[in-house]
């Protein structure tokens, strides 16, 4: 703290005390000071900034103090020095607004300590209840006593897997002991401090200082250090053996380099649509990688109910050898349903819309379509292919019989995936050419 | 087509077959501008969001955080795969407000980090941009736009979130925003998003859509323009400059302050109040007002050189079309399409949405009557704000709301002309 810095709160306000408190805790871990950020919330407690002279500090908004931190620390952690000890200053005010910033620091356990300087009210705007507000006590917004008991934010802590939380007073004579605590901890740290508003907190309460500790017991509050246990390892330590040291698992991405030709002339635009968990949208890709292997340009567009596991599968499909603009197909060349689900689908999208008068329907032969004029191809894709690989067949059909591209980069994934080409499918599927 | 036939059966001799097929090769790429299995060619399928996440990479991004949200979610899976092997880190927040913080707060500290989201999600994160934007700090943003409004179509594709991404500030100051419309273009924008953030020390918004973002398409690797990652412009306490620097300070409209990362040897005093060059709290303090001013000074003096658009220009064309994004792709088919009828037409595809890339649009517009804008919203967001500019022009709206404009709409709306 700036040497004979002038507290800019009103007379009595504990905050004074708090980041005296604070001060002395810094000096009684001999920290050097760049090594040192405080992030202060908005509200009183977030004019401390000013008075820090040498530590880093960083004044954010309302609540997401501890958000702000948290980034802080996990990139100096796992980043950087590591040698960062990262304070966050909030009001009770800030701290519900910015509640899930603190049950997720103290989840993730990453090392920051929160001091809740915690007064019962929203004091700069002029003294409004909080959520910390105890129950029955007056404030401008609660003139005949706030209706709701005040939440135990240390029991939230608890519940979040803190390791180090503490309730205090201002007046603790071992304040800046139990602050020191904190900032040592290797991980997530709370603590509580129960001051006064002698602006807005006394006038309308009989309160005085030494009635805090009674009054948070009231509530049902817990006083002292109520937890100090490094039974969780700090995250950068848990992100070193959770993550870090997998990273060799992650399959690296393949490239694809040509290797075969192809003839077609103008883009080719198919809509297959099945059912969920039937393969309809990795097998487009397949098809796609094999249009790929051939030199050409391909888009994927998938589609299927926000819910992903049941209902349709769809995916449009175009091949080009030109460049790709629109994406959308617009004039189908191959329309493929393979279910029951596929049908009702297509059925019900504009897709009779987005065909031409040389649209080859392929589909199932336990499918029927009303429609008239069509040009259907009737296949037993289902019975010789299987439920799960008749988009599979269906779009080897297409590649056999049409030719867009040749049959060998689309055989090569399948047996990849699939084992020995001859084996996926019922002997009589390979004869239907 | 005998040439094709032969070399489709693949059954000549390996000679005969390498002779044809190049013979093939020459008069496809000749007659057909088609090119065959180009030996150089490093191809894969990936959507605008991986390519996005690879981009991030590549400009040397260190830190993600990121919150599930169709259709932004892909780049959040694509860095938590990359950014490990990368040397950086990606984590998951509870909610887009954290992973915003989370990401000020990494950038804060010194390295380059970035989330992804849509509009839902964006919404909530305008309070932590503009934190960003008045504390100077450096950080990108993906927004891939969906329906809205509110959760509006998680699965449709729109682009409807130009204004609300823009203009996200109070006091309306220009956040800089990219539209690739390609997934080539994700790759090579998100590293240009990169580079504004620490050149200007801004957030940047890269948008997208449903449609660039989700799509897979074919990429070849050694096509993509890469421009060299910009290194963040640190102070340190051993620099010539480093008695005259402030946090926030400049000495023309132009410049940007080095960046000081909270854990160096020189300390950070950064808030998101108004504040003067050292990032002291001053109320109506001339200098804090300059400060607030040069916010939007240093973009706007380097307007120039962030004027991203590709103009395709028909000599005599009396129409000009103006797109982005996903509508800018049908916009070419279009274009195509026209002047195949005979239609001289010219496009514009914009890159830098904002700051507005005014010289380039009115450039493009010259010995052109007609100017179409289209871009799939109902409003004609974008043409709201280029319209003031083409005062001297027949300005129309192409606008759909929900799907794709195709290109035959396009070519039907300017026929009808």
């Amino acid at each position: 703290m700036t040497h004979g810095a002038v507290m800019p709160f009103c007379k009595g306000c504990g905050h004074s005390n708090i980041l005296k408190k604070l001060n002395d805790a810094l000096g009684l871990l001999q920290l050097d000071p760049h090594d040192v950020c405080l992030v202060t919330d908005i509200g009183c407690i977030g004019l401390a900034d000013a008075l820090f002279d040498k530590v880093h500090t960083v004044h954010t908004t309302h609540g997401r103090s501890t958000g702000f931190a948290t980034g802080i620390a996990v990139a100096d952690k796992v980043l950087a020095s590591g040698k960062l000890k990262t304070i966050v200053l909030i009001g009770d005010g800030g701290s519900m607004i910015g509640l899930l910033h603190i049950v997720n620091a103290a989840l993730m356990n990453v090392d920051v300590t929160v001091i809740v300087a915690n007064n019962f009210l929203f004091g700069m705007t002029g003294g409004q209840t909080s959520s910390l507000t105890p129950e029955h006590f007056n404030t401008i917004t609660s003139p005949f006593g706030s209706m709701n008991p005040s939440l135990d934010i240390c029991q939230i802590a608890d519940a979040s897997k803190a390791g180090f939380i503490a309730r205090k007073t201002a007046t603790d004579k071992d304040l800046t002991e139990t602050i020191s605590e904190a900032i040592t901890f290797n991980g997530f740290a709370i603590v509580e401090v129960l001051e006064l508003c002698t602006e807005h907190g006394t006038k309308r309460n009989e309160i005085k200082g030494n009635m805090l500790a009674k009054m948070a017991e009231d509530e049902g509050h817990e006083i002292g250090v109520i937890k100090n246990s490094h039974a969780r390892p700090e995250f950068s330590k848990k992100y070193e053996t959770d993550v870090h040291s997998h990273k060799g698992d992650i399959k690296p991405h393949k490239y694809i380099s040509p290797q075969f030709n192809h003839d077609l002339r103008s883009p080719n635009e198919i809509i297959i649509s099945g059912s969920a968990g039937e393969r309809v949208q990795s097998t487009a890709a397949m098809f796609t990688e094999a249009a790929l292997m051939c030199g050409l340009h391909v888009t994927q567009k998938n589609d299927n109910p926000v819910t992903q596991g049941s209902g349709f599968s769809l995916s449009e499909v175009i091949i080009s050898p030109q460049e790709i603009n629109f994406t959308g197909v617009s004039s189908a060349d191959y329309v493929v349903v393979v279910s029951e689900n596929g049908l009702k689908e297509i059925q019900g999208q504009d897709i009779f819309n987005r065909i031409n008068e040389k649209t080859i329907f392929i589909i199932d032969e336990t499918l029927t379509i009303e429609k008239k004029g069509l040009n259907l191809v009737v296949l037993p894709l289902r019975r010789l292919c299987g439920s799960d690989k008749a988009a599979v067949g269906a779009f080897d059909y297409v590649i056999r019989k049409f030719e867009p591209f040749p049959h060998e980069p689309f055989k090569q994934l399948l047996a990849k995936r699939f084992g020995e080409y001859g084996k996926i499918f019922k002997e009589e599927f390979y004869n239907l050419f | 087509m005998i040439f094709i036939a032969a070399a489709k059966t693949k059954r000549k001799s390996f000679f005969i077959q390498t002779i044809l097929s190049n013979f093939v090769k020459l008069v496809l790429h000749y007659y057909y501008g088609i090119t065959m299995n180009s030996q150089n060619q490093k191809l894969a399928l990936r959507s605008g969001n991986q390519m996005t996440a690879e981009g991030a990479i590549k400009a040397g991004c260190k830190f993600f955080a990121g919150y599930p949200i169709t259709p932004a979610s892909g780049i959040y899976k694509g860095l938590i795969d990359l950014l490990p092997l990368n040397n950086g880190i990606a984590i998951s927040s509870p909610d887009e407000i954290s992973a915003l913080a989370y990401c000020v707060g990494a950038s804060m500290r010194g390295v380059k980090a970035m989330t992804a989201t849509s509009g839902p999600g964006w919404a909530l994160m305008i309070e932590t941009v503009q934190y960003a934007l008045i504390t100077e700090t450096p950080v990108v943003i993906s927004v891939v736009q969906r329906l809205g409004p509110c959760t509006g179509g998680a699965t449709q594709g729109a682009q409807g979130d130009i204004l609300i991404t823009e203009f996200a500030t109070s006091g309306g100051y220009t956040i800089p925003v990219l539209y690739p419309s390609t997934a080539k273009e994700c790759y090579e924008l998100t590293i240009e998003a990169f580079n504004w953030a620490e050149k200007y020390r801004t957030p940047v918004v890269l948008l997208s859509d449903k449609e660039i973002g989700m799509t897979t398409e074919s990429v070849d690797y050694n096509k993509l323009k890469i421009s060299a990652p910009e290194h963040r412009h640190l102070i340190s306490e051993n620099d010539a400059d480093f008695s005259e620097w402030k946090m926030y300070g400049f000495d023309s409209p132009g410049m940007i302050a080095k960046f000081a990362p909270v854990g160096s040897k020189v300390k950070v005093t950064a808030t998101g109040s108004a504040h003067n060059t050292k990032g002291s709290l001053k109320k109506n303090d001339p200098e804090t007002l300059a400060v607030l001013k040069h916010l939007e000074d240093k973009i706007r003096a380097h307007k120039d050189e962030m004027s991203l658009v590709k103009e395709d220009h028909e000599e005599g064309a009396d129409t000009l079309i103006i797109s982005f994004g996903i509508t800018a792709r049908t916009m070419k088919d279009s274009v195509a399409n026209l002047r195949k009828q005979g239609c001289k037409v010219s496009s514009l595809t914009i890159y830098c949405m904002f700051p507005v890339p005014e010289k380039a649009i009115l450039k493009a517009a010259i010995g052109c009557k007609n100017i179409f804008i289209a871009e799939e919203n109902f409003s004609g967001q974008y043409r709201m704000i280029i319209a003031p500019l083409l005062k001297n022009y027949n300005v129309y709206g192409i606008n759909k709301l929900g799907t794709m404009i195709t290109p035959n709409e396009i070519t039907e709306r300017i026929m009808k002309l």
